[in-house]
């Protein structure tokens, strides 16, 4: 509409602002329980509507991060196409035949496992697709389930910054950052340990009632049963054995981890299809369609709010707050990541930050890099605060138990809120003493 | 007299030992209670939500019409093969606990329901006329604080405060702990 008016810059300014910050409110409070991507796709609408951006400009935004969209793509088929070989149902028992009939060392391998699937599938394999697993093996072995949740809700994210692939927040963010491989694992490699330690040594203080005891290892089907097709249960390691030092040369070499991602899930689909596991509807029903729009309507809009100076300003304040040195940068990029990805979630986040890390090119290189670094991590890490959403949600919730309405995901909450501040700290540390 | 019994899995024995104390006094109609906890199912409905994935409880909805005869049903998404698994899980496990409790009590009648337990239970103490509830105060998986503050669970805590018959709640045996400091 505004096509046909000349509006002064302050206006367009304050317009833009005012849709992305209801946008974020939409995607934090979620009226109507509308979809993410609905909402984030509506703003994004609104201001093209509006002509505070032009469909060239949101053409070539979303042009520019195809690494992004092909990656989420490539990450999504990659777990999906493994879960068809069963490939994590093996797993699964291989870890509690490992166990030794303890429940303790069970809670461990999950805890490991979930960490090997987060470091070379990303965290959404490990929330997604592992959580199930264990709560049907537990529930078989007759064990307490909510330990063994628990474990793999918080891994997933506690170890999602050991590889650059490792969680799409990383790739959001590096594609328009990129750290070269070396600098990557030197700054957030042993913060990645040392938060799995943390989360490991607090959960097994904080259920070490309930592991005490064991289980009957009759009770565990032979992980051969697990797998329905044994051809393609073969090809599927082959290609993930080929697929993940690929992924450390592409990301040594700088060059775009989302063709490896897809090209994997190209080489699995066709064995899907050869051994007739999957059809490409099939498959196509293991992606989450609506994360591409979900991304595009938040790089549209944080794009619109980019042209005001907005982003500049905060890149400014958060240049101040620093106080212009090192452990500054880590310490205010971690908390500012951390608090933003649990109000309006981390992939808003992700994209806000690249924004404002775009405007601070001319600090000194250790800062930048930390502050980098510390966006990744706070936006990784972040979310276990708030495990079940965002602090709107669990805000809705406790209203909701407070009138006695049944709820779930508070538990979540208790144990995120002993845990996160602490491995987001020691993390952050950690990445101090590297940088 | 109706006595319910809750199994959680790891208490049949002791369930067991009380029953045939109680049917020595009086003949017996005794229900075999045990509930399939629907929580961690919502959790991870709630986690599949952050990621923007459907739950793996969609909601019930009616199909608007017949379904065509000649069109064949279409191949299930992975996350509700997951479903399916869960729930077979789930069914098998509660199985195996009620006929646990059928060794001591091969008459008793087997219910098995779904939901929040503490909720599942009072509300079937109702609808089934329960005379007496018999819940333990602790699953027995977990190292039991015998007595204090934290002994009795918030299952049998509930149970206590909102049933709607009389409760016997079966406590480890402590006699090693007292006496309590006066």
């Amino acid at each position: 509409m505004l096509w046909f008016f000349h509006l002064p810059e302050f206006w367009k300014a304050l317009l833009s602002s005012l849709v992305a910050l209801l946008t974020l409110a939409g995607i934090m409070t979620r009226p109507f329980r509308w979809n993410e991507a609905r909402i984030a796709m509506g703003g994004a609408g609104v201001l093209l509507l509006l002509g505070l951006i032009s469909p060239a400009d949101a053409l070539f935004t979303l042009i520019r991060d195809w690494n992004t969209f092909l990656f989420f793509l490539g990450m999504m088929a990659l777990s999906a196409l493994a879960e068809t070989a069963n490939l994590f149902d093996w797993l699964g028992i291989q870890a509690a035949r490992f166990a030794g009939e303890s429940a303790t060392r069970l809670f461990l391998n999950v805890f490991l496992l979930g960490t090997l699937i987060s470091m070379l599938f990303s965290n959404d394999a490990t929330a997604l697709i592992l959580t199930p697993i264990v709560y049907v093996l537990v529930t078989k072995l007759r064990l307490p389930v909510l330990p063994y949740l628990f474990a793999c809700t918080f891994i997933a994210d506690s170890a999602s910054f050991l590889l650059p692939i490792s969680n799409p927040i990383n790739i959001i963010i590096l594609s328009r950052h990129p750290l070269a491989l070396l600098t990557f694992l030197r700054l957030l490699f042993l913060p990645s340990v040392v938060v799995v330690g943390i989360n490991i040594g607090i959960f097994l203080l904080l259920y070490r009632e309930r592991l005490q005891g064991t289980f009957d290892g009759a009770r565990l089907s032979s992980p051969e049963k697990a797998i329905k097709h044994k051809a393609y249960f073969r090809y599927t390691c082959c290609v993930l054995t080929l697929v993940a030092p690929a992924y450390v040369a592409a990301s040594a070499l700088q060059f775009p981890l989302s063709v490896v991602a897809v090209a994997g899930a190209v080489l699995l689909l066709a064995g899907a299809l050869h051994w007739n596991r999957a059809s490409l509807l099939e498959a196509s029903k293991g992606i989450s369609w609506s994360i591409f729009g979900f991304i595009a309507g938040m790089f549209i809009v944080v794009r619109t709010v980019e042209q005001t100076g907005l982003t500049t300003k905060l890149g400014n304040l958060l240049l101040r707050l620093s106080g212009g040195t090192n452990f500054g940068a880590i310490m205010v990029g971690t908390a500012g990541a951390a608090l933003g990805t649990n109000l309006i979630n981390n992939v808003p986040m992700a994209v806000l930050m690249n924004s404002v890390l775009a405007s601070i090119h001319n600090a000194p290189l250790g800062i930048r890099q930390g502050f980098i670094a510390a966006t990744m991590f706070g936006c990784d890490l972040g979310p276990n605060l708030t495990t079940v959403g965002s602090l709107a949600t669990v805000l809705w919730l406790l209203i909701l138990r407070h009138r006695n309405v049944d709820v779930s995901g508070l538990d979540y909450f208790k144990v995120g809120v002993i845990v996160t501040p602490l491995m987001l700290f020691a993390g952050a540390l950690t990445m101090w003493l590297l940088l | 007299m109706r006595i319910l019994c809750c199994l959680d899995g790891t208490n049949a024995e002791q369930i067991g030992r009380v029953g045939e104390m109680l049917s020595a006094t009086q003949p017996l109609t005794l229900g075999l209670l045990h509930v399939i906890d629907s929580r961690p199912r919502k959790d991870i409905d709630l986690i599949r939500e952050r990621f923007l994935r459907a739950p793996l409880h969609p909601p019930h909805r009616p199909p608007p019409g017949p379904p065509p005869h000649h069109a064949p049903p279409p191949a299930p998404p992975p996350h509700h093969i997951r479903e399916e698994e869960m729930s077979e899980a789930e069914r098998a496990s509660a199985q195996e606990i009620l006929n646990e409790g059928r060794r001591y009590f091969a008459a008793a009648e087997a219910l098995e329901r779904e939901g929040r337990p503490e909720l599942e239970i009072v509300n079937l103490a109702a609808e089934w006329r329960a005379d007496l509830v018999v819940v333990c105060s602790r699953a027995a998986y977990q190292k039991r604080r015998e007595i204090g503050p934290k002994s009795v669970g918030h299952v049998a805590r509930f149970v206590l405060d909102h049933a709607p018959c009389p409760v016997l709640l079966l406590r480890p045996l402590a006699r090693e702990l007292f006496p309590i400091e006066r």
